[in-house]
């Protein structure tokens, strides 16, 4: 495809949703004024978007290799039901992080292993592990938990969630140096032409000697991994963990990802900085309905008409012959 | 393409840092009193919008200013919105907050900005409680689907089915488990066995595929008894015995009202206890909001036995909820009536 500055600008990928931030930005400013960029503001939503923008940032590894991992909203709930249950039992921060990446690690294995050894359907797949993993949850905090719930607040830890850096909260700074890195990974190096070869073209991927299977589950492993971590997170703001932890947070993950330029059904569309500013701008919008207190049941409006947005806008790029 | 990301994540990076942090200013000053409300915001509930609306027309009647944010029954957002209700300055929240794992997070936050709580239905330290005594409510419910089943069955039925909503915790624990106690009083020699919960989510809809696989796995139960949280969660043990083509023996009785009344009640429910739940705001604002405006706060009263304000249960049979208005009537109606004016004292058949 010719380069051509002014296309790319109005109907790229990341580009698109740069300019949906900047509109979001304006019109923020417009309705509610500067209190829209305070300090205040910026580090509410941001506490708010740690969680989502880190899974979604490692979930998007596996939507570009081409596998939609369903699995992450309930390995957040899994992830947080096992590290609350290692802290209320004694165990350090630093060990019991370390145990529950370890075993979401193993449950994104036995993704791999389904989708990747016996070619299993991703979607029916992760479905399936979604399912499972909301079970286990359930079972742990009934275990552990009194009435439903699992009450691990970590003074340590609540504090480490609640330092500032810049007037910002250090994790959402942390979350996007995550995101930036991953970006860089995805459009400079070898290992996310890989991937993006593997999502867009299976058979063209092999031909060119590139191990799709191998790509396929360090991806899988990158997207339990995030999701594990977000749980740890998770736990270390709220200070507990409920049965439903993490129920539905794979809708509110991919809506964004798909503003953001991701594909679910294509891989190799997208990246990292597109997918965090897909939550950007949804958690924009929302801050303005918010600010403005606006009923706030059209916020679900609002959300479905970006992504219908995405979805005209993916189409004005071509879709796959963009690509 | 590689230029267009990088240009992005440049462009992002300032916002994210703060294009304009110089610019720290938190919510706007304000004289007017201003009430914070958290509503439910789940989709399942018409009653959780209606809770909002009460509230705004309250504060609208005595001059206030009033904001309204949505919970969505997600524990996150619950922790945002407490962001948000600090930062534009609201003297004191109302919260219902259907997630109660964050509610010691929501307490530390608005307990540290020196905001007065009030927490409808789901004690917390620290937030004055106002609603129900749940398990009061529920063992009333258990008592008088216990006559039924006592004068249908002759105390035995085939199973006697929970519809649990767990995210509502200790909440679910006292109405569910509640109104199984209030059925033993009746039915005392139920064996262990009969007594079967599933998982309801206190939604009909979306505690209809669980209660349908309870149901297959006990394909010869008949005459069967249904308690749970609330009404949305036995109709969900309802509708999968209707699609089952097993509803001619099954009989519950719910709990909140939202489905006893108007002109589509389900006849295998058979009753319901009545909390008024859109009325809160007028025990909120009669026992502490005014207090608090007028500069004398009550003292804080957290605890569901001795409650800054206490909501009486109202339970009925579907045959007198007939008699009740439907909810927008009831909300119109109440906002019509003599300040300090309940929905109990207007609408319960059996005070």
């Amino acid at each position: 495809m010719a380069h051509r500055p002014a296309r790319d600008l109005l109907t790229g990928p990341v580009a698109s949703i740069t300019l949906a931030l900047v509109v979001v930005i304006t019109v923020g400013l417009f309705s509610v004024g500067p209190r829209f960029l305070s300090a205040s503001n910026i580090s509410i939503i941001g506490q708010f978007l740690a969680i989502p923008i880190l899974v979604g940032t490692c979930a998007g590894f596996a939507l570009l290799a081409g596998v939609v991992d369903l699995s992450i909203g309930s390995m957040v709930g899994v992830s947080a039901a096992i590290f609350g249950t290692l802290l209320i039992n004694g165990w350090d921060v630093l060990p019991a992080a370390a145990a529950t990446l370890v075993v979401c690690l193993a449950f994104g294995g036995l993704n791999a292993i389904a989708i990747v050894g016996f070619g299993a359907d991703a979607i029916a797949a992760t479905l399936g592990m979604l399912t499972a993993l909301r079970g286990i949850t359930y079972v742990v905090v009934e275990h552990w938990g009194v009435s439903g719930s699992l009450m691990a607040f970590h003074p340590g830890l609540f504090t480490f969630m609640n330092l500032s850096l810049w007037s910002l909260p250090l994790i959402f700074i942390l979350v996007l140096l995550v995101a930036a890195v991953a970006t860089l990974v995805v459009i400079k190096t070898r290992i996310g032409r890989h991937l993006k070869a593997a999502g867009g073209d299976e058979r063209a991927a092999s031909r060119a000697g590139i191990s799709v299977p191998r790509v396929r589950t360090t991806a899988l492993l990158i997207s339990a991994f995030g999701a594990g971590l977000a749980g740890i997170i998770f736990v270390g703001q709220i200070g507990a963990v409920s049965r439903l932890t993490g129920f539905g947070l794979e809708f509110q993950v991919y809506a964004a990802l798909m503003i953001g330029g991701y594909s679910i059904l294509r891989g190799g569309v997208g990246n990292p900085a597109g997918g965090a500013l897909g939550f950007l701008v949804i958690a924009g919008a929302t801050n303005i309905l918010d600010l403005n207190a606006i009923n706030p049941y059209y916020v679900n409006i609002v959300i479905g008409l970006l992504l219908l947005a995405a979805v005209w806008l993916d189409r004005l790029r071509g879709g796959d012959s963009y690509e | 393409m590689n230029h267009l990301s990088l240009r992005a994540l440049a462009l992002s990076a300032p916002l994210a840092l703060g294009i304009a942090i110089a610019s720290t200013g938190s919510g706007m000053a304000q004289d007017t009193f201003k009430v914070g409300m958290a509503v439910g915001g789940m989709e399942c509930c018409e009653w959780m919008k209606s809770q909002g609306d009460v509230a705004r027309a309250l504060a609208a009647q005595r001059g206030w200013d009033y904001y309204e944010l949505s919970n969505k029954g997600d524990a996150p957002t619950a922790l945002k919105n407490a962001g948000l209700f600090i930062q534009e300055d609201v003297d004191v929240v109302i919260q219902f907050n259907g997630q109660p794992s964050v509610n010691p997070a929501l307490a530390q936050r608005f307990g540290s900005a020196g905001v007065p709580v009030i927490t409808y239905d789901i004690a917390e330290e620290g937030m004055y409680f106002v609603g129900i005594d749940n398990l009061a409510a529920g063992l009333a419910g258990g008592e008088a689907l216990g006559q039924i089943v006592k004068e249908k069955w002759n105390c035995e039925p085939d199973l006697v089915i929970s519809a649990e909503g767990a995210g509502a915790g200790i909440v679910n624990t006292w109405r569910t488990g509640g109104m199984r106690d209030g059925l033993k009083r009746v039915c005392p020699d139920i064996p262990e066995e009969k007594w079967v919960s599933f998982e309801s989510v206190g939604q009909a809809t979306v505690g209809l595929p669980a209660a349908r696989d309870l149901l297959a796995a006990h394909p010869n139960a008949k005459r069967m008894a249904v308690v749970g949280l609330n009404d949305g969660g036995v109709l969900a043990a309802i509708n999968a015995a209707e699609q089952l083509g097993r509803a001619d023996e099954i009989i519950g009785w719910g709990q909140d009202g939202a489905f006893i009344t108007g002109p589509n009640v389900n006849p295998h429910l058979a009753g319901s206890v009545f909390y008024f739940l859109e009325g809160y705001a007028v025990y909120a604002f009669r026992d502490v909001i005014d207090h608090i405006a007028s500069g004398n706060p009550p003292p804080v009263k957290h605890d569901a036995g001795d409650p800054a304000s206490r909501v009486q249960p109202c339970p009925v049979s579907a045959e007198q909820a007939q008699n009740v208005p439907g909810l927008q009537e009831r909300v119109a109606m109440l906002l019509e009536a003599p300040a300090g004016t309940t929905a109990y004292d207007l609408f319960c058949p059996n005070k």
